[in-house]
């Protein structure tokens, strides 16, 4: 993770304002800073979205690819997560520094999609036991100006809004053998419900308080965070404590509430915003790597 | 209480009343041929290739008789003695203080080049190296003016003033030196009710103003009593404004800054740093620093 | 792909003839009593057998089995670092390092660590981290192993007690003991120290919301120093699980303690 700097007295400074409810930029205890978000950024996916968080930019690009469903669970598609923390987005990511944090990034995405609701499964199904949809999700860290967990996890749900998996029919031969159709027409496309697909929240404790999308500077006054996923209906599909330190029982207790009540809050924003932008399709001016 | 703006980006584009970028001859890329006159003396980001004297860096040519130079547009920060900088202390050894200083090397902070209270302090065993890391420790920020450069290009710097030292409580702002316009006093009490250091080597300390009676920055005790609310609020302002005219490529100094933070006033401190608001304010402070020069 | 040359690998593809007369509806019942007997909606650990030092090599160790669940700790150091890169000398480093053997699960693990084992052993460094005064040992690093010999269901909350048992046992300084419990929600209804079935039988079960949680806590402290869930949870079954896992924690302090005391009793000179 990329670090910085503070002395005692910045420290001092960051930690009476967070108390007072205003942070060095101006912003409130529950306040992001300016979002972007663009979908359908680059070609050779299914399925892509940018989004950049103060100066954290991250880019999701989702493949649909034909597999073989797991043994145990032979009626369902299933999705693969990649996080790729190149030294592009800070030098510190050279070598295993980048190597390790990819893996704890993925691993908590495995966590955040293991349930029955997140992503409908059985809709990625092609013939139980045969074939199913692989859905790849690939997540490339351009840009790394601190709370990454939230601002992938806004990129997934909406790289996952802008899917397009190709229809397929299964024919059956005379020997009873089973072969793959692709639909002829390219707009024949399957959509994925996101509706379930939660959002991250990362609740980052500095002195006695707690503060949503933390800075570098802040999160170096921090010792712990509680980072945790929130569906719009508000059911928590996954949370963890992240940092070296620990916090008391009290404190979770309230982080819980606040990332729940601020997750939910995130999904009508996102979701209007998605529609917005599919509605506008053609006419609006891509932005794309330019901004 | 819960806020999040989330919208579609838009193309950026960097406002300026001033004439618009085109052509301009003093402005160069690696590989242009500067002049083809042998009667010019090559200097720093220029090489001679057939008799012609052609750029190695991007950036702006300057002749000084018949020296002919490029000064790289986009660098780190070169210093030159007398130049105020703000510098974060990286490593304490013996005898000095390691200080980057957005330079390409990192500076140097002699204990001699201190005035440490209570006379001169040298370094004569571990214990005294504990002494220095008391005063000024890894992590700290200081104020420092360049005493001389090194041959290697490293810089050492002395706070043998009131004014330098270590800073306490406040806001570090890091631009490009470039954006930061030389003046005569690089520190400045804003009438707004803060004070900032606009360091040469793009490092900018916001700070409240301080009382009557320890008027300096400088210093080596620094107060950890809580900044009250209405300063943060000022601090905070001036970091965002700075923000929005380095973004817009403003120049910055006591009169750009002021101006910039009263075109802000009718919005929250919060919302200066969104696209649409930035440019509003920073186009109604070039407007302002018109008028004033005109 | 990195490959082990030392160990004669399996077939590339091969299934365990387990899998073929798998019949998901005899998994796991959300009502009634458990497959062990246990309780329930109740604080029904189950009882552990603890022992210190049975690894002789190692600075400190610790054996722990819970049912059928039996892991083995090892500690060695403090011994100075590997990595002189490091800038921050001042403390001492932490490294933690979970393992299943290929026989723990009913699936046979590859010997190669994946990324399942990372993310444990991740979890386990910052479960383990707050409570040891790493400040006390600069330019030193300290390295914790746990291998699972058995995996009879909540590995890592056992793998917290016993990891900070066997540091106990190697005489590093601590704020506290660390102790793990576990808990599967399933609907309304919820387990405590759940078993390898009841962790893992979620997928073929009916419709009904589940959700696992793992707390790390140091007792005397009253600190949580490792949380992690998945499933679907609300905020209430959440915060309710956390404090019931925190109880499950004081169940095991008692004994915890006792083998501590004992092991030091062990170590002791003779009086004279």
């Amino acid at each position: 993770m990329a670090t910085v700097q503070v002395s005692e007295a910045e420290k001092v400074y960051i930690l009476h304002g967070i108390r007072d409810d205003l942070r060095v930029d101006g912003r409130g205890c529950e306040d992001y800073r300016h979002m972007e978000i663009e979908t359908d950024v680059v070609s050779n996916t299914d399925g892509s979205a940018k989004v950049t968080l103060g100066h954290t930019a991250v880019l999701v690009g989702v493949k649909a690819e034909i597999g073989k469903p797991r043994p145990m669970i032979p009626n369902e598609g299933y999705l693969e997560f990649f996080v790729d923390c190149s030294a592009n987005a800070t030098p510190e990511f050279e070598g295993r520094g980048g190597e390790e944090l990819g893996t704890n990034l993925s691993n908590v995405l495995y966590k955040v999609f293991s349930n029955k609701h997140s992503l409908d499964l059985h809709s990625l199904s092609i013939s139980p036991g045969e074939h199913c949809w692989v859905l790849y999700v690939d997540v490339l860290l351009l840009q790394c100006d601190g709370n990454l967990y939230d601002a992938i996890s806004i990129a997934i749900k909406a790289a996952l809004f802008n899917t397009k998996i190709p229809r397929v029919n299964i024919t059956s031969d005379d020997e009873g053998g089973k072969e793959i159709e692709l639909s002829d027409d390219p707009y024949d496309c399957m959509r994925v419900n996101v509706e379930n697909v939660p959002c991250i929240v990362t609740l980052c404790k500095v002195g006695h308080r707690h503060v949503v999308d933390a800075t570098l500077q802040e999160k170096a006054c921090s010792v712990a965070s509680l980072i945790i996923a929130v569906t719009h209906n508000g059911t928590i599909t996954c949370s963890r404590k992240v940092g070296g330190g620990s916090l008391d029982p009290e404190s979770i207790f309230e982080m819980t509430e606040t990332g729940k009540r601020v997750g939910k809050a995130l999904h009508a924003p996102l979701m209007k915003l998605l529609q917005q932008e599919e509605s506008l399709s053609k006419k609006r001016v891509r932005v794309g790597f330019l901004c | 209480s819960m806020a999040v703006d989330m919208r579609l980006p838009t193309v950026k584009k960097t406002m300026t009343l001033s004439a618009p970028a085109v052509y301009r001859k003093d402005l160069v890329v690696p590989g242009d041929v500067i002049t083809s006159d042998t009667g010019f003396m090559r200097g720093h980001g220029t090489y001679v290739d057939d008799d012609k004297l052609t750029a190695s860096v991007a950036g702006k040519v300057q002749r000084v008789d018949k020296l002919i130079c490029v000064r790289p547009l986009k660098t780190r920060f070169n210093g030159e003695v007398g130049d105020v900088v703000v510098g974060r202390i990286t490593e304490v050894q013996q005898k000095r203080w390691k200080v980057d200083t957005n330079s390409r090397l990192d500076s140097v902070l002699l204990l001699s080049s201190v005035n440490l209270p209570g006379g001169e302090l040298r370094r004569r065993s571990a214990e005294d190296e504990l002494t220095m890391r008391k005063y000024i420790q890894e992590g700290d920020l200081i104020s420092a003016e360049v005493q001389s450069v090194f041959s290697d290009g490293a810089l050492s710097l002395h706070t043998r003033s009131l004014k330098y030292g270590k800073l306490g409580q406040g806001v570090l702002v890091q631009i490009s030196p470039s954006l930061i316009k030389r003046q005569k006093t690089h520190f400045h009490n804003l009438p707004c009710g803060a004070s900032i250091i606009l360091g040469n080597n793009g490092f900018v300390w916001l700070y409240p103003t301080l009382g009557q009676q320890d008027e300096e920055a400088g210093g080596f005790y620094t107060s950890l009593e809580p900044v009250s609310l209405p300063d943060r609020e000022v601090i905070s302002r001036l970091r965002n404004c700075l923000l929005a005219l380095a973004a817009q490529k403003v120049l910055l100094y006591d009169t750009s800054v002021l101006y910039c933070y009263e075109s802000s006033l009718q919005h929250q401190v919060k919302d200066i740093l969104k696209p649409e608001v930035m440019e509003e304010i920073v186009m109604l402070t070039q407007q302002k620093l018109l008028a004033q020069e005109g | 792909m990195p490959t082990d040359t030392k160990r004669v690998r399996g077939p590339d593809v091969s299934q365990s003839p387990v899998l073929l007369g798998y019949k998901p509806a005899a998994v796991l019942a959300s009502r009634g009593p458990r497959e062990d007997g246990r309780q329930r909606d109740q604080v029904d650990v189950r009882p552990v057998f603890v022992r210190c030092g049975l690894v002789s090599q190692a600075k400190g160790s610790a054996y722990i089995e819970a049912g059928n669940t039996k892991l083995i700790s090892c500690v060695y150091g403090p011994r100075e670092t590997d990595r002189k890169d490091e800038t921050d000398m001042k403390s001492g480093r932490l490294t933690t390092d979970v393992r299943f053997a290929p026989f723990s699960c009913p699936e046979r693990v590859p010997w190669i660590q994946g990324s399942q084992d990372k993310d444990l052993s991740l979890m386990l460094h910052e479960s383990l981290q707050p409570a040891v005064c790493l400040q006390r040992y600069p330019r030193s690093q300290i390295d914790v192993s746990v291998m699972v010999l058995e995996n009879s269901g909540s590995a890592l909350a056992h793998a917290v007690t016993c990891a900070s048992l066997a540091l106990a046992d190697a005489g590093i300084e601590m704020y506290d003991l660390v102790l793990g419990c576990s808990l599967q929600q399933v609907g309304s209804s919820y387990v405590v120290d759940p078993s390898y079935l009841e962790e893992n039988g979620w997928r073929c079960n009916s419709s009904e919301s589940r959700g696992g949680l793992t707390v790390a806590f140091l007792p005397s402290l009253n600190q949580i120093s490792g949380l992690q869930s998945d499933g679907e949870m609300s905020e209430e079954t959440l915060t309710a699980g956390v404090r019931t896992c925190i109880e499950g924690c004081y169940k095991l302090y008692p004994v915890i303690q006792k083998v501590l005391t004992k092991a030091v009793r062990r170590a002791a000179p003779p009086s004279t």
